[in-house]
C-alpha cells in the first residue's frame, strides 16, 4: 500500500517536473503558440484544432532554403497541402539584423516572387515560436495533427545537400507523411534529421 | 520602411550574396585543372589535397589529406555537424583497385550560434583518409587522384562550396618527402581522438529526455569541461547543457537526449571531449567511446526529476522525525520546550529556529562531505557513517552518556559546550542548535526507502542539485519542531512542567540505552570478538567516567584532568576496534548464498532464477523486510519450489563493489531487492518495502 502510493506520487511528480521544460516530442501535444502573420493577423495553433498544420521554418537567404524554393519543391508541396486542406504556416524566426529577417512587406514580396503558397507567413523575430519548437534549421518542418499532437518533425527531405539536383532523388518526408496520414497509415519516418542553416535567433 | 525601399534593400542583399557566391564559384572553377592542381581557393576557404608520401607504393596504405584553411570566424563541420550545418563530403576518383577508407576527423570544438550548438573547426583542419593500394605493379605513367569535395562554410550565415582537387603521383619535380606536408599530417594525427582508451555505459532516463553516460577510468581535472558528441545525428541534443559528476570509477555525464533517443540496447558511439583551461584556448583532448546500453531501472528506483526528488526528500525528512533513532532526541527537544514554555515567546522561537539551523547546517555539512568524498572518488552511500566501526562505537558511547545524564548520574554545567551537553536540554540557544546537529547525525542510519532514492539522485547529480536535495531533507526534518516553536498555541498543548518531569526525563533515557544497544549490535556485525570486547570495556569506562564526573562535580577544577584521562582511556580502548576488517559473521539464515557479480553471472548462465537482497545490519528497513517478507515460511517455500537462488549482499561494512551495484540501480543505500527471472540478465527492481505478496507476484509474473 505504502510503496504503491509513493510510486504513483513519484511518477506524477516526475511527469509534472518533466513536462514543464520539455522539448517537443512526436506523439505528444505540440506546443501551442500565438503568432502574427504578414497581414497583422493573429494565428493560434489551437484555432486549427480539427485541421492538420505544417510548420516550416524558413530564411530566404539560406542556401538550403534557396535549394528548395529555387527548384520549386517547397511551393509545390505547399499547394499539395492546401489542396488536402492542410494549413501550411511558414515561420521566420530570424532576429532583426540577422540573415533572413524581413519586414511583413518583404515577406509578402518573397511569397509573390517565389510563387509560394503557404496559408500564412508568421513573423517570429523574437524567436518565441522557434524556441517553443526548438526549431534548429531552415528548413525545419513539423506536422501537427487534428488533435494538436505533433506527428512529424525533421527535415524536408532525405538528402542533406545544398544541390537542387538531389531533390528528385530524395524522399520528401513531409509529402510522404501527409500522404500516409491521408491514407490513415502511421507515418513511416516521424522523426528525421533536419538539415540546413541554423535558425538565426 | 515602405514597400519599394524594402524591395530595394532585399535586392541589394541578394545581389551581394550572389556576387560572393559566384566569386567563390569562379575561383573554384578557375583553379588550374592539370598537374599538381591540389588547391582550391574560395572566398572563405583554401582547400588543399595532400599526399603524405611523394609516391605510391604497391601493397601499402597511402594517406591523403584534405586541408581546409578558413578566413577568420568562419568554420567547417565535424562528421556530425550538430544542430545545423553539414559535414564536408569527399568523393574520390582513384586509380583502379585503390580504395579510400573513412575520413579521420580531428577532435572538433563546439561552436555556438544563439541557442544552437554545432561541432566544427575554425581556422584550419586537415581531414585524413587512408587509401589502400593493391599489391602488384602500378599502372604506367603518372597516377591521378581526384577528390570532389563539397563543404559548407559558415560564420552565422552559411555558404555551400565545392571544388575538384587533383593530385599527381609521383609528385612531379620531387620524390623527397616534404617536411611541411609531414608536419601537417603529424599535426592532424595529434588531434585525433584517442581510441580504445575509454569505454562505458549509457542509460536513457524513463522519460527519454536525458541520457546518463558512465565512463569508468576517466579521471579529469576539476576545472575541466567534459562534453559528449554522438557520431551521428539523433541520439543526443548537441545544444543542451551537459553536466558531469565524478563517480567511484571515473565520471558520469548527463546529456540531453536528441530527437531520436538511442533505442533499445543499441550502443552509442561518439566522442568524449575534455577541455582543460589553459590560458587562452582550452587544451582539448578527445576520446572515441562506445557506450553500451544499460537497462533502464524500473519501478520505485526510476530516476527522479529534481522536483520529485525535493518533494521526497522533504517527506523523508518529515518521516525521519518519527524514526526510532530520532524519536529519543526529539523527546529531549520536547522536554526542552516544556521547560521553556513559561519563558518568553521570543526565546522559544529562537530555540525553534536554532534547532532548525542546527539540522540544516548538519545536512549541508553532510552533503558537503558526501560531495567531497565523491569528488575524491570514494564509493560511499548514505549508510557510510555507520559503516565505520569506530564511529559506531563512539555513537554508542555518546548514547550511553546521554542516557546516563538523563538518568541523573551526572548533570552538565550550563556554561559548557558540546554535543553531549546539548542533550541536557539546557537553556542556551547553542544547546538547541547542538540538539539539531545531533538529531541530524543520529538520523543517518534510518534510510527510509524514498530517502534512499532521493539520495541516490543526489549522488548522481551536480553539486547544486545534491545540496538542494539535502536541504529539502533538512527542512522536512526540522519543520515540526520549528512550527511548534513558532506557534505558541501548539506549545500550549504540551504538558505543564512539574515534578513528573524528572520521571519523564529518566524514562527518556531508555530509548537512548536501546539505541546504544542497537549500535553495539551493529558493531558486533562489523568487528571480531576482541574488538567488540574492547568496545564493551570502553562502555564501562564511559559509565565510570560519567559517574566520577557526577560525584566530583562541585569541584569543577578537576573536570579538565578527568576529561583528559577518560579520553586517553577511550582512545586506547578503541584502537582494536579500528583494526583490520573482519568479514561480517554469516547470518543465522542457512539458505542464502553470498552475493558476488561472478555468482550472478554463473547463475544467469545456468538459467537459475535469483533473488538478491542488498542489506546491512544497521538498516532497520532491511531487518523489518527480512522478518515480515523474506524469512517467512511462505517465501521460503516459494523460493524452494521454484529453485530460486537467494543471494545476500551484505553492506554492513563498506564494500565498493556493492556500492557500485546500488548506484547502478539508482540507490545510494540499502535495501535493494532484485529479482532475476530464469536466464535473464536484467533484474526487476522490487519496492524497498517488501511484503510476501510483492515477492510472490514478482516470481509469478515470470
Amino acid at each position: 500500500m505504502l510503496p504503491a502510493f509513493f510510486h504513483v506520487f513519484l511518477i506524477t511528480l516526475a511527469f509534472v517536473a518533466g513536462s514543464a521544460i520539455a522539448a517537443p516530442r512526436v506523439g505528444e501535444p505540440a506546443p501551442d503558440f500565438t503568432g502574427v502573420d504578414t497581414q497583422g493577423k493573429t494565428h493560434r495553433l489551437a484555432d486549427y484544432r480539427g485541421k492538420t498544420v505544417v510548420l516550416e521554418w524558413t530564411n530566404h537567404d539560406c542556401p538550403y532554403v534557396r535549394k528548395h524554393y529555387g527548384a520549386g519543391n517547397l511551393q509545390e508541396q505547399q499547394r499539395e497541402a492546401a489542396a488536402q486542406g492542410v494549413i501550411w504556416l511558414s515561420v521566420i524566426s530570424s532576429a532583426p539584423g540577422q540573415q533572413g529577417y524581413v519586414s511583413p512587406a518583404e515577406a509578402d514580396e518573397l511569397t509573390r516572387s517565389r510563387k509560394a503558397a503557404p496559408h500564412a507567413v508568421l513573423l517570429d523575430p523574437e524567436g518565441r515560436i522557434g524556441r517553443a519548437y526548438e526549431a534548429k534549421t531552415t528548413p525545419h518542418l513539423f506536422i501537427i495533427d487534428e488533435a494538436g499532437k505533433l506527428v512529424y518533425m525533421g527535415g524536408i527531405d532525405s538528402l542533406a545537400t545544398a544541390d537542387p539536383a538531389d531533390i528528385p532523388k530524395a524522399t520528401q518526408y513531409v509529402r510522404v507523411a501527409l500522404k500516409e496520414r491521408a491514407a490513415g497509415q502511421p507515418i513511416s519516418a516521424p522523426v528525421t534529421r533536419p538539415y540546413g542553416c541554423s535558425v538565426k535567433y | 520602411m515602405d514597400r519599394a525601399g524594402a524591395g530595394e534593400s532585399m535586392k541589394m542583399k541578394s545581389a551581394l550574396f550572389s556576387i560572393i557566391f559566384w566569386l567563390a564559384w569562379l575561383l573554384a572553377s578557375l583553379a588550374p585543372p592539370a598537374h599538381g592542381a591540389a588547391t582550391v581557393s574560395t572566398a572563405h576557404a583554401t582547400v588543399t589535397l595532400l599526399s603524405e608520401q611523394p609516391q605510391a607504393t604497391p601493397g601499402q596504405t597511402l594517406w591523403l589529406g584534405l586541408r581546409f584553411e578558413l578566413i577568420p570566424h568562419w568554420h567547417v563541420y565535424w562528421r556530425n555537424p550538430g544542430a545545423s550545418g553539414a559535414a564536408p563530403v569527399i568523393r574520390w576518383t582513384l586509380p583502379d583497385g585503390w580504395t579510400a577508407g573513412d575520413l579521420h576527423w580531428p577532435v572538433p570544438q563546439r561552436i555556438r550560434v544563439g541557442p544552437l550548438t554545432n561541432y566544427g573547426y575554425e581556422e584550419a583542419v586537415t581531414l585524413l583518409a587512408p587509401v589502400r593500394i593493391p599489391a602488384g605493379p602500378l599502372p604506367a605513367g603518372p597516377l591521378t587522384l581526384t577528390a570532389d569535395a563539397e563543404w559548407l562554410v559558415c560564420r552565422v550565415e552559411c555558404i555551400p562550396e565545392s571544388g575538384r582537387l587533383t593530385l599527381e603521383l609521383p609528385h612531379p619535380g620531387s620524390l623527397t618527402w616534404d617536411p611541411a606536408t609531414q608536419h601537417l599530417f603529424a599535426a592532424a594525427r595529434a588531434q585525433w581522438p584517442e581510441a580504445d582508451r575509454v569505454s562505458g555505459r549509457y542509460r536513457l532516463a524513463g522519460d527519454a529526455r536525458t541520457i546518463t553516460l558512465e565512463v569508468p577510468g576517466l579521471v579529469v581535472d576539476d576545472r575541466a569541461e567534459v562534453w559528449f558528441a554522438a557520431y551521428e545525428w539523433g541520439p543526443v541534443d548537441p545544444s543542451g547543457a551537459q553536466s558531469r559528476q565524478p563517480t567511484a570509477e571515473g565520471l558520469a555525464l548527463r546529456v540531453p537526449a536528441g530527437d531520436l533517443p538511442p533505442a533499445g540496447d543499441a550502443a552509442l558511439d561518439g566522442l568524449l571531449v575534455v577541455e582543460t583551461p589553459n590560458g587562452g584556448a582550452p587544451a582539448r583532448r578527445g576520446y572515441a567511446v562506445r557506450l553500451e546500453a544499460q537497462p533502464a531501472t524500473t519501478g520505485a528506483s526510476e530516476p527522479l526529476g529534481l522536483l520529485a526528488a525535493l518533494g521526497f526528500a522533504f517527506l523523508g525528512g518529515l518521516i525521519l522525525n518519527v524514526m526510532p533513532c530520532v524519536l529519543p532526541v526529539l523527546g529531549i527537544k520536547v522536554l526542552g520546550f516544556v521547560r521553556e514554555a513559561g519563558a518568553n515567546q521570543r526565546r522559544r522561537v529562537g530555540h525553534g529556529l536554532s534547532y532548525g539551523a542546527g539540522i540544516l547546517l548538519s545536512f549541508l555539512a553532510l552533503a558537503a562531505i558526501l560531495l567531497l568524498l565523491r569528488a575524491g572518488g570514494a564509493s560511499l552511500g548514505w549508510g557510510f557513517q555507520l559503516q565505520s566501526p569506530v564511529l559506531v562505537a563512539l555513537l554508542a558511547y555518546l548514547m550511553l552518556l546521554v542516557g546516563l545524564n538523563l538518568s541523573g548520574v551526572f548533570t552538565v554545567g550550563a556554561g559548557l559546550m558540546g554535543a553531549g551537553q546539548a542533550l541536557t536540554a539546557g537553556s542556551g540557544l547553542f544547546n538547541t542548535f547542538a540538539t539539531g546537529v545531533l538529531a541530524a547525525v543520529v538520523a543517518s542510519p534510518c534510510t527510509a526507502p524514498f530517502m534512499g532514492t532521493a539520495l541516490g539522485f543526489a549522488l548522481t547529480r551536480p553539486a547544486s542539485e545534491a545540496l538542494a536535495v539535502f536541504l529539502a531533507l533538512g527542512v522536512g526534518f526540522a519543520l515540526p519542531v520549528v512550527l511548534l516553536s513558532l506557534w505558541p498555541a501548539q506549545v500550549r498543548w504540551l504538558p505543564k512542567p512539574g515534578p513528573w518531569m524528572k520521571g519523564f526525563q529518566q524514562a527518556v533515557a531508555f530509548p537512548l540505552y536501546a539505541t546504544a544497544a542497537w549500535l553495539l549490535w551493529v558493531l558486533s556485525q562489523q568487528t571480531d570478538a576482541r574488538a567488540y570486547g574492547a568496545a564493551l570495556v570502553g562502555l564501562v569506562a564511559v559509565a565510570l567516567a560519567a559517574w566520577l564526573y557526577g560525584q566530583w562535580q562541585p569541584r569543577g577544577w578537576r573536570l579538565g584532568l578527568l576529561g583528559a584521562a577518560v579520553t586517553v582511556v577511550l582512545l586506547l580502548l578503541l584502537r582494536p576496534v579500528a583494526g583490520p576488517d573482519v568479514a561480517a559473521p554469516a547470518r543465522a539464515d542457512p539458505e542464502h548464498l553470498a552475493w558476488s557479480e561472478t555468482r550472478v553471472r554463473e547463475l544467469t548462465a545456468a538459467g537459475r532464477p535469483m533473488f538478491v537482497n542488498f542489506t546491512a545490519a544497521w538498516c532497520i528497513t532491511c531487518q523489518v523486510n527480512e522478518r515480515v517478507a523474506l524469512a517467512t515460511e511462505n517465501t521460503r517455500r516459494l523460493f524452494a519450489d521454484r529453485a530460486v537462488a537467494y543471494l545476500v549482499a551484505d553492506w554492513t561494512r563498506r564494500d565498493p563493489v556493492i556500492a557500485r551495484q546500488l548506484e547502478r540501480h539508482g540507490r545510494s543505500g540499502v535495501p535493494l531487492y532484485l529479482w532475476y527471472a530464469p536466464g535473464s540478465e536484467t533484474p526487476v527492481v522490487l519496492p524497498p518495502l517488501l511484503t510476501e505478496g510483492i515477492i510472490a507476484e514478482a516470481l509469478q509474473s515470470h
